[in-house]
Protein backbone atom coordinates (compact mmCIF):
# COMPACT_ATOMS: atom_id res chain seq x y z
CA UNK A 1 0.00 0.00 0.00
CA UNK A 2 1.47 3.36 -0.93
CA UNK A 3 2.10 5.53 2.07
CA UNK A 4 1.33 8.86 0.46
CA UNK A 5 -1.33 9.83 -1.97
CA UNK A 6 -4.97 10.46 -1.55
CA UNK A 7 -7.09 7.86 0.17
CA UNK A 8 -10.86 7.87 0.28
CA UNK A 9 -10.89 6.62 3.83
CA UNK A 10 -9.18 9.75 5.09
CA UNK A 11 -12.20 11.80 4.15
CA UNK A 12 -13.88 10.35 7.20
CA UNK A 13 -11.29 11.63 9.65
CA UNK A 14 -12.76 15.10 10.33
CA UNK A 15 -16.08 13.50 11.28
CA UNK A 16 -14.54 10.89 13.51
CA UNK A 17 -14.70 12.98 16.64
CA UNK A 18 -18.41 13.65 16.26
CA UNK A 19 -19.53 10.08 15.81
CA UNK A 20 -21.07 8.51 18.88
CA UNK A 21 -19.04 5.62 20.12
CA UNK A 22 -19.96 3.25 22.90
CA UNK A 23 -16.92 2.69 25.06
CA UNK A 24 -15.71 -0.88 25.33
CA UNK A 25 -16.27 -2.84 28.45
CA UNK A 26 -13.23 -2.52 30.68
CA UNK A 27 -14.05 -5.51 32.75
CA UNK A 28 -15.72 -8.77 32.02
CA UNK A 29 -19.41 -8.10 32.05
CA UNK A 30 -21.08 -10.84 34.04
CA UNK A 31 -23.57 -13.05 32.28
CA UNK A 32 -26.56 -11.76 34.25
CA UNK A 33 -25.71 -8.18 33.41
CA UNK A 34 -25.38 -9.08 29.75
CA UNK A 35 -28.83 -10.60 29.79
CA UNK A 36 -30.12 -7.46 31.48
CA UNK A 37 -28.61 -5.17 28.84
CA UNK A 38 -29.95 -7.38 26.08
CA UNK A 39 -33.45 -7.41 27.54
CA UNK A 40 -33.54 -3.65 28.03
CA UNK A 41 -32.32 -3.05 24.48
CA UNK A 42 -34.95 -5.40 23.19
CA UNK A 43 -37.58 -3.62 25.27
CA UNK A 44 -36.56 -0.26 23.84
CA UNK A 45 -36.67 -1.69 20.35
CA UNK A 46 -40.12 -3.19 20.86
CA UNK A 47 -41.51 0.04 22.29
CA UNK A 48 -40.03 1.96 19.38
CA UNK A 49 -41.59 -0.38 16.89
CA UNK A 50 -45.05 0.21 18.35
CA UNK A 51 -44.78 3.94 18.97
CA UNK A 52 -46.34 5.81 16.05
CA UNK A 53 -44.44 8.68 14.50
CA UNK A 54 -45.68 12.10 15.48
CA UNK A 55 -47.04 14.27 12.73
CA UNK A 56 -47.85 11.72 10.06
CA UNK A 57 -51.06 12.18 8.20
CA UNK A 58 -51.77 8.79 6.78
CA UNK A 59 -49.96 5.58 6.09
CA UNK A 60 -52.16 4.41 3.27
CA UNK A 61 -49.76 5.26 0.46
CA UNK A 62 -47.75 2.68 -1.38
CA UNK A 63 -45.38 0.72 0.79
CA UNK A 64 -42.18 0.08 -1.10
CA UNK A 65 -40.71 -1.95 1.72
CA UNK A 66 -43.70 -4.24 2.19
CA UNK A 67 -41.67 -7.30 1.23
CA UNK A 68 -38.79 -6.59 3.48
CA UNK A 69 -40.59 -5.30 6.55
CA UNK A 70 -40.08 -8.51 8.45
CA UNK A 71 -36.46 -8.96 7.56
CA UNK A 72 -35.47 -5.38 8.18
CA UNK A 73 -37.21 -5.26 11.54
CA UNK A 74 -39.23 -2.22 10.64
CA UNK A 75 -42.81 -1.34 11.27
CA UNK A 76 -45.02 0.86 9.15
CA UNK A 77 -45.79 4.29 10.54
CA UNK A 78 -43.81 3.80 13.73
CA UNK A 79 -40.58 5.30 14.97
CA UNK A 80 -38.86 2.13 13.75
CA UNK A 81 -39.95 2.86 10.21
CA UNK A 82 -36.40 2.46 8.96
CA UNK A 83 -35.54 -0.44 11.25
CA UNK A 84 -32.04 -1.66 10.67
CA UNK A 85 -31.93 -0.64 7.01
CA UNK A 86 -29.33 2.10 7.56
CA UNK A 87 -26.85 -0.24 9.27
CA UNK A 88 -27.35 -3.10 6.87
CA UNK A 89 -27.18 -0.93 3.79
CA UNK A 90 -24.06 0.87 4.92
CA UNK A 91 -22.49 -2.51 5.70
CA UNK A 92 -23.37 -3.70 2.22
CA UNK A 93 -21.97 -0.60 0.57
CA UNK A 94 -18.74 -0.73 2.55
CA UNK A 95 -18.36 -4.37 1.68
CA UNK A 96 -18.76 -3.66 -1.99
CA UNK A 97 -16.32 -0.76 -1.80
CA UNK A 98 -13.70 -2.80 -0.01
CA UNK A 99 -14.30 -5.82 -2.21
CA UNK A 100 -13.83 -3.78 -5.35
CA UNK A 101 -10.68 -2.16 -3.92
CA UNK A 102 -12.10 1.35 -4.19
CA UNK A 103 -11.34 1.76 -0.53
CA UNK A 104 -8.10 0.23 0.62
CA UNK A 105 -7.98 -1.00 4.15
CA UNK A 106 -5.04 -2.49 5.91
CA UNK A 107 -6.52 -4.66 8.60
CA UNK A 108 -3.37 -4.63 10.66
CA UNK A 109 -3.19 -0.84 10.99
CA UNK A 110 -5.10 0.41 13.97
CA UNK A 111 -5.99 3.72 12.43
CA UNK A 112 -7.37 2.10 9.33
CA UNK A 113 -9.70 -0.02 11.35
CA UNK A 114 -10.91 3.01 13.29
CA UNK A 115 -11.47 4.94 10.08
CA UNK A 116 -13.31 2.02 8.51
CA UNK A 117 -15.52 1.74 11.54
CA UNK A 118 -16.19 5.46 11.52
CA UNK A 119 -16.87 5.43 7.81
CA UNK A 120 -19.44 2.72 8.19
CA UNK A 121 -21.19 4.54 11.00
CA UNK A 122 -21.13 7.84 9.18
CA UNK A 123 -22.55 6.22 6.09
CA UNK A 124 -25.27 4.59 8.21
CA UNK A 125 -26.28 7.95 9.66
CA UNK A 126 -26.25 9.58 6.23
CA UNK A 127 -28.40 6.79 4.83
CA UNK A 128 -30.84 7.22 7.72
CA UNK A 129 -31.17 10.93 6.94
CA UNK A 130 -31.42 10.29 3.24
CA UNK A 131 -34.10 7.65 3.60
CA UNK A 132 -36.07 9.77 6.05
CA UNK A 133 -36.06 12.68 3.63
CA UNK A 134 -36.97 10.39 0.73
CA UNK A 135 -39.87 8.90 2.70
CA UNK A 136 -41.30 12.28 3.61
CA UNK A 137 -40.82 13.82 0.19
CA UNK A 138 -42.22 10.82 -1.65
CA UNK A 139 -45.45 11.34 0.25
CA UNK A 140 -45.58 8.15 2.25
CA UNK A 141 -47.15 9.97 5.17
CA UNK A 142 -49.26 12.29 3.08
CA UNK A 143 -47.94 15.01 0.83
CA UNK A 144 -45.62 17.64 2.24
CA UNK A 145 -48.23 20.34 1.75
CA UNK A 146 -50.65 18.38 3.92
CA UNK A 147 -48.09 17.80 6.62
CA UNK A 148 -46.68 21.29 6.81
CA UNK A 149 -43.00 22.07 6.86
CA UNK A 150 -42.69 21.87 10.66
CA UNK A 151 -44.16 18.41 10.87
CA UNK A 152 -42.10 17.22 7.93
CA UNK A 153 -38.93 18.31 9.69
CA UNK A 154 -40.13 16.70 12.91
CA UNK A 155 -40.71 13.40 11.14
CA UNK A 156 -37.26 13.49 9.58
CA UNK A 157 -35.73 14.27 12.97
CA UNK A 158 -37.59 11.39 14.62
CA UNK A 159 -36.48 8.92 11.98
CA UNK A 160 -32.93 10.22 12.17
CA UNK A 161 -32.76 9.83 15.94
CA UNK A 162 -34.29 6.40 15.74
CA UNK A 163 -31.54 5.49 13.28
CA UNK A 164 -28.84 6.70 15.66
CA UNK A 165 -30.43 4.83 18.53
CA UNK A 166 -30.47 1.60 16.57
CA UNK A 167 -26.82 2.08 15.66
CA UNK A 168 -25.91 2.77 19.29
CA UNK A 169 -27.94 -0.16 20.63
CA UNK A 170 -26.33 -2.46 18.12
CA UNK A 171 -22.89 -1.25 19.12
CA UNK A 172 -23.74 -1.52 22.79
CA UNK A 173 -24.72 -5.14 22.40
CA UNK A 174 -21.73 -5.90 20.24
CA UNK A 175 -19.08 -4.32 22.41
CA UNK A 176 -19.54 -7.01 24.98
CA UNK A 177 -22.34 -5.62 27.09
CA UNK A 178 -24.94 -7.85 25.57
CA UNK A 179 -25.40 -11.16 23.82
CA UNK A 180 -24.98 -11.41 20.08
CA UNK A 181 -25.56 -8.31 18.03
CA UNK A 182 -28.37 -5.82 17.88
CA UNK A 183 -29.15 -6.50 14.25
CA UNK A 184 -29.65 -10.21 14.71
CA UNK A 185 -31.60 -9.74 17.92
CA UNK A 186 -34.02 -7.31 16.32
CA UNK A 187 -34.46 -9.37 13.18
CA UNK A 188 -35.12 -12.57 15.11
CA UNK A 189 -37.60 -10.88 17.42
CA UNK A 190 -39.51 -9.38 14.56
CA UNK A 191 -39.70 -12.63 12.62
CA UNK A 192 -40.71 -14.72 15.61
CA UNK A 193 -43.36 -12.17 16.46
CA UNK A 194 -44.63 -12.44 12.93
CA UNK A 195 -44.76 -16.24 12.96
CA UNK A 196 -46.52 -16.40 16.31
CA UNK A 197 -48.99 -13.79 15.15
CA UNK A 198 -49.74 -15.62 11.91
CA UNK A 199 -50.27 -18.84 13.83
CA UNK A 200 -52.37 -17.62 16.72
CA UNK A 201 -53.76 -14.27 15.67
CA UNK A 202 -57.29 -13.86 17.05
CA UNK A 203 -58.35 -11.12 14.64
CA UNK A 204 -61.15 -12.01 12.30
CA UNK A 205 -61.22 -11.06 8.67
CA UNK A 206 -64.35 -11.01 6.61
CA UNK A 207 -63.54 -12.54 3.26
CA UNK A 208 -66.91 -13.12 1.71
CA UNK A 209 -67.47 -16.56 3.22
CA UNK A 210 -68.17 -15.23 6.67
CA UNK A 211 -65.72 -14.18 9.33
CA UNK A 212 -62.47 -16.12 9.37
CA UNK A 213 -59.72 -16.06 11.92
CA UNK A 214 -56.36 -14.85 10.69
CA UNK A 215 -54.28 -17.18 12.83
CA UNK A 216 -53.78 -20.60 11.21
CA UNK A 217 -54.16 -22.71 14.36
CA UNK A 218 -57.12 -20.78 15.68
CA UNK A 219 -58.78 -20.95 12.28
CA UNK A 220 -58.27 -24.73 12.23
CA UNK A 221 -60.15 -25.20 15.49
CA UNK A 222 -62.75 -22.63 14.64
CA UNK A 223 -63.52 -24.31 11.32
CA UNK A 224 -63.52 -27.79 12.87
CA UNK A 225 -65.99 -26.75 15.54
CA UNK A 226 -68.36 -24.62 13.50
CA UNK A 227 -68.55 -26.52 10.23
CA UNK A 228 -70.70 -29.62 10.01
CA UNK A 229 -68.68 -31.18 7.20
CA UNK A 230 -65.44 -31.93 9.06
CA UNK A 231 -63.46 -33.08 6.04
CA UNK A 232 -64.15 -29.93 4.11
CA UNK A 233 -63.38 -27.86 7.17
CA UNK A 234 -60.01 -29.59 7.48
CA UNK A 235 -59.27 -29.06 3.82
CA UNK A 236 -60.06 -25.39 4.07
CA UNK A 237 -57.91 -24.95 7.17
CA UNK A 238 -55.01 -26.59 5.38
CA UNK A 239 -55.27 -25.03 1.97
CA UNK A 240 -56.97 -21.65 2.20
CA UNK A 241 -55.16 -19.26 -0.07
CA UNK A 242 -55.65 -15.73 1.15
CA UNK A 243 -54.72 -16.22 4.81
CA UNK A 244 -52.02 -18.22 6.57
CA UNK A 245 -53.01 -21.87 6.60
CA UNK A 246 -51.83 -24.93 8.46
CA UNK A 247 -49.64 -26.12 5.58
CA UNK A 248 -47.68 -22.89 5.81
CA UNK A 249 -47.20 -23.47 9.49
CA UNK A 250 -46.01 -27.05 8.96
CA UNK A 251 -43.65 -25.88 6.23
CA UNK A 252 -42.21 -23.35 8.64
CA UNK A 253 -41.57 -26.01 11.25
CA UNK A 254 -40.01 -28.29 8.64
CA UNK A 255 -37.62 -25.59 7.44
CA UNK A 256 -36.68 -24.90 11.06
CA UNK A 257 -35.76 -28.54 11.56
CA UNK A 258 -33.83 -28.84 8.29
CA UNK A 259 -31.73 -25.77 9.01
CA UNK A 260 -30.90 -26.92 12.51
CA UNK A 261 -29.91 -30.30 11.13
CA UNK A 262 -27.57 -28.67 8.60
CA UNK A 263 -26.04 -26.46 11.26
CA UNK A 264 -24.31 -29.52 12.64
CA UNK A 265 -22.38 -30.20 9.41
CA UNK A 266 -18.73 -29.32 9.86
CA UNK A 267 -15.19 -30.30 9.06
CA UNK A 268 -13.09 -30.61 12.18
CA UNK A 269 -9.41 -29.82 11.80
CA UNK A 270 -7.27 -31.10 14.65
CA UNK A 271 -4.96 -28.51 16.17
CA UNK A 272 -2.35 -28.89 18.85
CA UNK A 273 -0.81 -26.36 21.17
CA UNK A 274 2.91 -25.76 20.65
CA UNK A 275 3.95 -24.85 24.15
CA UNK A 276 1.58 -26.85 26.29
CA UNK A 277 2.28 -30.45 25.42
CA UNK A 278 -0.63 -32.75 25.05
CA UNK A 279 -3.19 -29.98 24.83
CA UNK A 280 -5.34 -31.06 21.92
CA UNK A 281 -7.98 -28.95 20.36
CA UNK A 282 -10.02 -28.82 17.24
CA UNK A 283 -10.92 -26.07 14.86
CA UNK A 284 -14.30 -26.77 13.35
CA UNK A 285 -15.15 -25.28 9.98
CA UNK A 286 -18.89 -25.22 9.66
CA UNK A 287 -20.80 -25.74 6.47
CA UNK A 288 -22.64 -22.52 7.24
CA UNK A 289 -19.34 -20.78 7.73
CA UNK A 290 -20.72 -17.32 7.17
CA UNK A 291 -24.06 -18.25 8.70
CA UNK A 292 -26.82 -15.86 7.69
CA UNK A 293 -24.66 -13.02 6.38
CA UNK A 294 -25.25 -13.88 2.71
CA UNK A 295 -29.00 -13.61 3.07
CA UNK A 296 -28.86 -10.41 5.06
CA UNK A 297 -26.74 -8.82 2.36
CA UNK A 298 -28.80 -10.30 -0.42
CA UNK A 299 -32.04 -9.00 1.07
CA UNK A 300 -30.49 -5.59 1.63
CA UNK A 301 -29.55 -5.53 -2.03
CA UNK A 302 -33.02 -6.58 -3.15
CA UNK A 303 -34.74 -4.07 -0.84
CA UNK A 304 -32.75 -1.17 -2.15
CA UNK A 305 -33.38 -2.28 -5.70
CA UNK A 306 -37.13 -2.47 -5.04
CA UNK A 307 -37.15 0.92 -3.41
CA UNK A 308 -35.32 2.62 -6.24
CA UNK A 309 -37.30 0.77 -8.89
CA UNK A 310 -40.64 1.71 -7.32
CA UNK A 311 -39.70 5.34 -6.94
CA UNK A 312 -38.58 5.46 -10.57
CA UNK A 313 -41.64 3.59 -11.82
CA UNK A 314 -43.99 5.99 -10.08
CA UNK A 315 -42.30 8.96 -11.70
CA UNK A 316 -41.43 7.66 -15.15
CA UNK A 317 -43.55 4.62 -15.87
CA UNK A 318 -43.07 4.91 -19.62
CA UNK A 319 -39.30 4.95 -19.71
CA UNK A 320 -37.89 1.80 -21.24
CA UNK A 321 -34.95 1.49 -18.85
CA UNK A 322 -37.16 2.00 -15.82
CA UNK A 323 -39.51 -0.69 -17.07
CA UNK A 324 -36.55 -2.96 -17.54
CA UNK A 325 -35.69 -2.47 -13.88
CA UNK A 326 -39.18 -3.28 -12.69
CA UNK A 327 -42.88 -2.86 -13.38
CA UNK A 328 -45.22 -2.61 -10.41
CA UNK A 329 -48.89 -3.25 -9.88
CA UNK A 330 -51.07 -2.85 -6.82
CA UNK A 331 -51.79 -6.15 -5.14
CA UNK A 332 -55.41 -7.24 -5.23
CA UNK A 333 -55.44 -8.96 -1.84
CA UNK A 334 -54.37 -6.39 0.69
CA UNK A 335 -54.37 -2.92 -0.73
CA UNK A 336 -51.52 -0.53 -0.23
CA UNK A 337 -48.57 -2.52 -1.38
CA UNK A 338 -47.27 -3.05 -4.84
CA UNK A 339 -46.08 -6.29 -6.36
CA UNK A 340 -43.57 -6.52 -9.17
CA UNK A 341 -45.04 -7.79 -12.42
CA UNK A 342 -42.19 -7.25 -14.83
CA UNK A 343 -38.59 -6.37 -15.32
CA UNK A 344 -35.64 -7.33 -13.20
CA UNK A 345 -37.54 -6.80 -9.94
CA UNK A 346 -40.05 -9.46 -10.98
CA UNK A 347 -37.43 -12.02 -11.78
CA UNK A 348 -35.65 -11.72 -8.46
CA UNK A 349 -38.89 -12.10 -6.52
CA UNK A 350 -39.92 -15.53 -5.36
CA UNK A 351 -42.78 -17.11 -7.32
CA UNK A 352 -45.86 -16.88 -5.16
CA UNK A 353 -46.85 -20.55 -5.45
CA UNK A 354 -46.05 -23.84 -7.10
CA UNK A 355 -48.71 -23.19 -9.72
CA UNK A 356 -47.15 -19.85 -10.50
CA UNK A 357 -43.82 -21.60 -10.82
CA UNK A 358 -45.20 -24.09 -13.33
CA UNK A 359 -46.74 -21.28 -15.33
CA UNK A 360 -43.51 -19.29 -15.53
CA UNK A 361 -40.65 -21.76 -15.47
CA UNK A 362 -38.18 -19.14 -16.66
CA UNK A 363 -39.03 -16.88 -13.76
CA UNK A 364 -38.51 -19.74 -11.29
CA UNK A 365 -35.24 -20.73 -12.90
CA UNK A 366 -33.93 -17.19 -12.92
CA UNK A 367 -34.91 -16.72 -9.31
CA UNK A 368 -33.14 -19.88 -8.22
CA UNK A 369 -29.98 -19.04 -10.13
CA UNK A 370 -30.01 -15.51 -8.79
CA UNK A 371 -30.47 -16.62 -5.19
CA UNK A 372 -27.77 -19.27 -5.31
CA UNK A 373 -25.16 -17.19 -7.05
CA UNK A 374 -25.84 -14.05 -5.01
CA UNK A 375 -25.59 -15.98 -1.75
CA UNK A 376 -22.41 -17.76 -2.78
CA UNK A 377 -20.79 -14.54 -3.96
CA UNK A 378 -21.72 -12.55 -0.88
CA UNK A 379 -20.51 -15.36 1.29
CA UNK A 380 -17.14 -15.42 -0.44
CA UNK A 381 -16.60 -11.68 -0.27
CA UNK A 382 -17.82 -11.57 3.31
CA UNK A 383 -15.03 -13.77 4.65
CA UNK A 384 -12.50 -11.38 3.18
CA UNK A 385 -14.10 -8.29 4.62
CA UNK A 386 -14.98 -9.61 8.04
CA UNK A 387 -11.56 -11.04 8.72
CA UNK A 388 -12.42 -14.71 8.73
CA UNK A 389 -10.59 -15.74 5.57
CA UNK A 390 -7.96 -18.47 5.61
CA UNK A 391 -5.17 -15.94 6.09
CA UNK A 392 -6.82 -14.33 9.11
CA UNK A 393 -7.67 -17.65 10.71
CA UNK A 394 -4.12 -18.88 10.19
CA UNK A 395 -2.79 -15.73 11.85
CA UNK A 396 -5.21 -16.11 14.71
CA UNK A 397 -4.19 -19.71 15.30
CA UNK A 398 -0.55 -18.76 15.14
CA UNK A 399 -1.10 -16.08 17.77
CA UNK A 400 -2.59 -18.71 20.00
CA UNK A 401 0.44 -20.93 19.37
CA UNK A 402 -1.62 -23.62 17.75
CA UNK A 403 -0.32 -25.84 14.98
CA UNK A 404 -1.83 -28.60 12.95
CA UNK A 405 -0.16 -31.91 13.65
CA UNK A 406 1.52 -33.30 10.55
CA UNK A 407 1.81 -29.91 8.87
CA UNK A 408 4.47 -27.28 9.01
CA UNK A 409 3.55 -23.90 10.30
CA UNK A 410 3.83 -22.26 6.92
CA UNK A 411 1.48 -24.86 5.56
CA UNK A 412 -1.33 -23.84 7.88
CA UNK A 413 -2.77 -21.22 5.63
CA UNK A 414 -2.71 -23.47 2.59
CA UNK A 415 -4.38 -26.22 4.52
CA UNK A 416 -7.09 -23.84 5.73
CA UNK A 417 -7.42 -22.48 2.24
CA UNK A 418 -8.53 -25.88 1.08
CA UNK A 419 -11.59 -25.72 3.28
CA UNK A 420 -12.61 -22.18 4.11
CA UNK A 421 -13.41 -20.68 0.69
CA UNK A 422 -15.21 -23.86 -0.31
CA UNK A 423 -17.17 -23.90 2.91
CA UNK A 424 -18.06 -20.25 2.47
CA UNK A 425 -19.20 -20.53 -1.13
CA UNK A 426 -20.95 -23.86 -0.75
CA UNK A 427 -22.50 -22.86 2.57
CA UNK A 428 -23.80 -19.66 1.03
CA UNK A 429 -25.29 -21.67 -1.80
CA UNK A 430 -26.95 -24.07 0.64
CA UNK A 431 -28.42 -21.14 2.53
CA UNK A 432 -29.73 -19.77 -0.75
CA UNK A 433 -31.17 -23.15 -1.70
CA UNK A 434 -32.91 -23.49 1.65
CA UNK A 435 -34.36 -20.03 1.24
CA UNK A 436 -35.75 -20.98 -2.14
CA UNK A 437 -37.14 -24.21 -0.70
CA UNK A 438 -38.83 -22.35 2.14
CA UNK A 439 -40.31 -19.88 -0.31
CA UNK A 440 -41.72 -22.60 -2.51
CA UNK A 441 -43.26 -24.42 0.42
CA UNK A 442 -44.87 -21.17 1.47
CA UNK A 443 -43.33 -20.91 4.90
CA UNK A 444 -44.70 -18.07 7.00
CA UNK A 445 -42.76 -14.84 6.81
CA UNK A 446 -40.89 -15.64 3.56
CA UNK A 447 -38.00 -18.05 3.17
CA UNK A 448 -35.42 -15.38 3.86
CA UNK A 449 -37.11 -14.49 7.12
CA UNK A 450 -37.28 -18.06 8.36
CA UNK A 451 -33.67 -18.77 7.48
CA UNK A 452 -32.55 -15.64 9.27
CA UNK A 453 -34.60 -16.45 12.34
CA UNK A 454 -33.35 -20.02 12.62
CA UNK A 455 -29.69 -19.20 12.12
CA UNK A 456 -29.89 -16.33 14.59
CA UNK A 457 -31.64 -18.40 17.23
CA UNK A 458 -29.06 -21.13 16.75
CA UNK A 459 -26.28 -18.59 17.19
CA UNK A 460 -27.90 -17.40 20.38
CA UNK A 461 -28.02 -20.94 21.70
CA UNK A 462 -24.32 -21.31 20.98
CA UNK A 463 -23.55 -18.01 22.69
CA UNK A 464 -25.58 -19.02 25.72
CA UNK A 465 -23.72 -22.30 25.98
CA UNK A 466 -20.37 -20.60 25.62
CA UNK A 467 -21.20 -17.98 28.21
CA UNK A 468 -22.40 -20.59 30.61
CA UNK A 469 -19.26 -22.66 30.04
CA UNK A 470 -16.91 -19.72 30.54
CA UNK A 471 -18.82 -18.65 33.64
CA UNK A 472 -18.43 -22.13 35.08
CA UNK A 473 -14.78 -22.10 34.08
CA UNK A 474 -14.23 -18.92 36.02
CA UNK A 475 -15.88 -20.36 39.06
CA UNK A 476 -13.69 -23.41 38.69
CA UNK A 477 -10.48 -21.42 38.97
CA UNK B 1 -39.69 -2.22 36.90
CA UNK B 2 -38.03 0.45 34.86
CA UNK B 3 -36.94 2.22 38.01
CA UNK B 4 -35.30 -0.85 39.43
CA UNK B 5 -33.32 -1.58 36.31
CA UNK B 6 -32.18 1.97 35.86
CA UNK B 7 -30.95 2.02 39.43
CA UNK B 8 -28.93 -1.12 39.02
CA UNK B 9 -27.42 0.32 35.91
CA UNK B 10 -26.50 3.55 37.62
CA UNK B 11 -24.61 1.60 40.22
CA UNK B 12 -22.78 -0.44 37.62
CA UNK B 13 -21.78 2.67 35.70
CA UNK B 14 -20.44 4.31 38.83
CA UNK B 15 -18.28 1.24 39.31
CA UNK B 16 -16.72 1.64 35.91
CA UNK B 17 -16.35 5.40 36.20
CA UNK B 18 -12.78 5.44 37.57
CA UNK B 19 -11.49 3.58 34.55
CA UNK B 20 -13.15 6.09 32.33
CA UNK B 21 -11.59 9.01 34.09
CA UNK B 22 -8.08 7.65 33.75
CA UNK B 23 -6.27 9.26 30.81
CA UNK B 24 -4.83 5.99 29.57
CA UNK B 25 -8.26 4.40 29.47
CA UNK B 26 -8.16 3.17 25.90
CA UNK B 27 -4.89 1.26 25.76
CA UNK B 28 -5.55 -0.21 29.19
CA UNK B 29 -8.96 -1.35 28.07
CA UNK B 30 -7.67 -2.94 24.92
CA UNK B 31 -4.88 -4.61 26.82
CA UNK B 32 -7.40 -5.99 29.26
CA UNK B 33 -9.45 -7.21 26.37
CA UNK B 34 -6.44 -8.99 24.89
CA UNK B 35 -5.59 -10.62 28.16
CA UNK B 36 -9.12 -11.74 28.67
CA UNK B 37 -9.16 -13.34 25.29
CA UNK B 38 -5.97 -15.18 26.05
CA UNK B 39 -7.40 -16.60 29.22
CA UNK B 40 -10.64 -17.70 27.73
CA UNK B 41 -9.01 -19.21 24.70
CA UNK B 42 -6.22 -20.79 26.67
CA UNK B 43 -8.48 -23.15 28.52
CA UNK B 44 -10.60 -24.29 25.60
CA UNK B 45 -9.13 -23.18 22.30
CA UNK B 46 -11.71 -24.90 20.18
CA UNK B 47 -14.82 -23.47 21.71
CA UNK B 48 -13.52 -19.94 21.70
CA UNK B 49 -12.52 -19.83 18.07
CA UNK B 50 -15.47 -21.84 16.86
CA UNK B 51 -17.71 -18.87 16.31
CA UNK B 52 -16.23 -18.44 12.86
CA UNK B 53 -17.57 -16.09 10.27
CA UNK B 54 -20.24 -13.77 11.40
CA UNK B 55 -19.93 -13.36 15.11
CA UNK B 56 -19.37 -9.71 14.37
CA UNK B 57 -22.32 -9.22 12.14
CA UNK B 58 -21.94 -5.97 10.32
CA UNK B 59 -19.46 -4.25 12.54
CA UNK B 60 -16.13 -4.99 11.02
CA UNK B 61 -13.93 -4.19 13.96
CA UNK B 62 -14.94 -3.95 17.53
CA UNK B 63 -11.97 -2.15 18.98
CA UNK B 64 -12.18 1.41 20.17
CA UNK B 65 -12.19 4.28 17.77
CA UNK B 66 -11.72 7.91 18.69
CA UNK B 67 -15.09 9.50 18.90
CA UNK B 68 -17.76 10.84 21.14
CA UNK B 69 -17.41 8.34 23.96
CA UNK B 70 -20.69 7.40 25.56
CA UNK B 71 -21.29 4.86 28.26
CA UNK B 72 -23.79 2.04 27.72
CA UNK B 73 -26.04 3.48 30.40
CA UNK B 74 -26.15 6.74 28.49
CA UNK B 75 -27.27 4.90 25.36
CA UNK B 76 -30.17 3.33 27.21
CA UNK B 77 -31.09 6.59 28.93
CA UNK B 78 -30.87 8.40 25.60
CA UNK B 79 -33.21 5.93 23.94
CA UNK B 80 -35.68 6.15 26.81
CA UNK B 81 -35.56 9.95 26.57
CA UNK B 82 -36.24 9.70 22.86
CA UNK B 83 -39.24 7.47 23.48
CA UNK B 84 -40.43 9.91 26.12
CA UNK B 85 -39.94 12.80 23.75
CA UNK B 86 -42.01 11.25 20.98
CA UNK B 87 -44.73 10.30 23.44
CA UNK B 88 -44.65 13.86 24.71
CA UNK B 89 -45.03 15.16 21.17
CA UNK B 90 -48.12 13.02 20.77
CA UNK B 91 -49.60 14.22 24.03
CA UNK B 92 -48.89 17.87 23.32
CA UNK B 93 -50.10 17.49 19.78
CA UNK B 94 -53.42 16.15 21.07
CA UNK B 95 -53.73 18.89 23.69
CA UNK B 96 -52.88 21.61 21.21
CA UNK B 97 -55.36 20.35 18.68
CA UNK B 98 -58.01 20.03 21.39
CA UNK B 99 -57.42 23.63 22.53
CA UNK B 100 -57.50 25.10 19.07
CA UNK B 101 -60.53 23.00 18.25
CA UNK B 102 -62.51 24.24 21.26
CA UNK B 103 -61.66 27.90 20.96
Amino acid sequence: MPGGGFRVLHLVRPFLSFLPEVQSAERKVPFREKVLYTVISLFIFLVCSQLPLYGIHSTTGADPFYWMRVILASNRGTVMELGITPIVTSGLVMQLLVGSKIIEVDNSVREDRALMNGAQKLLGILIAIGEAVAYVLSGMYGSVGQLGAGNAILIILQLFFAGIIVICLDELLQKGYGLGSGISLFIATNICENIIWKAFSPTTINSGRGAEFEGAVIALFHLLITRTDKVRALREAFYRQNLPNVTNLLATVLVFLIVIYFQGFRVVLPVRSKNARGQQGSYPIKLFYTSNMPIILQSALVTNLYFISQLLYKKYSTNFLVNLLGKWKESEYSGGHFIPVGGLAYYITAPSSLADMAANPFHALFYIVFMLSACALFSKTWIEVSGSSARDVAKQLKEQQMVMPGHRESNLQRELNRYIPTAAAFGGMCIGALTVLADFMGAIGSGTGILLAVTIIYQYFETFEKERASELGFFGF
Amino acid sequence: MARGTSQSQASSSSLSRPGLAAPRGTPAASAAGMRRRRISTGSTPASASASGGSSNMLRFYTDDAPGLKISPTLVLVMSLCFIGFVTGLHVFGKLYRYNTGST
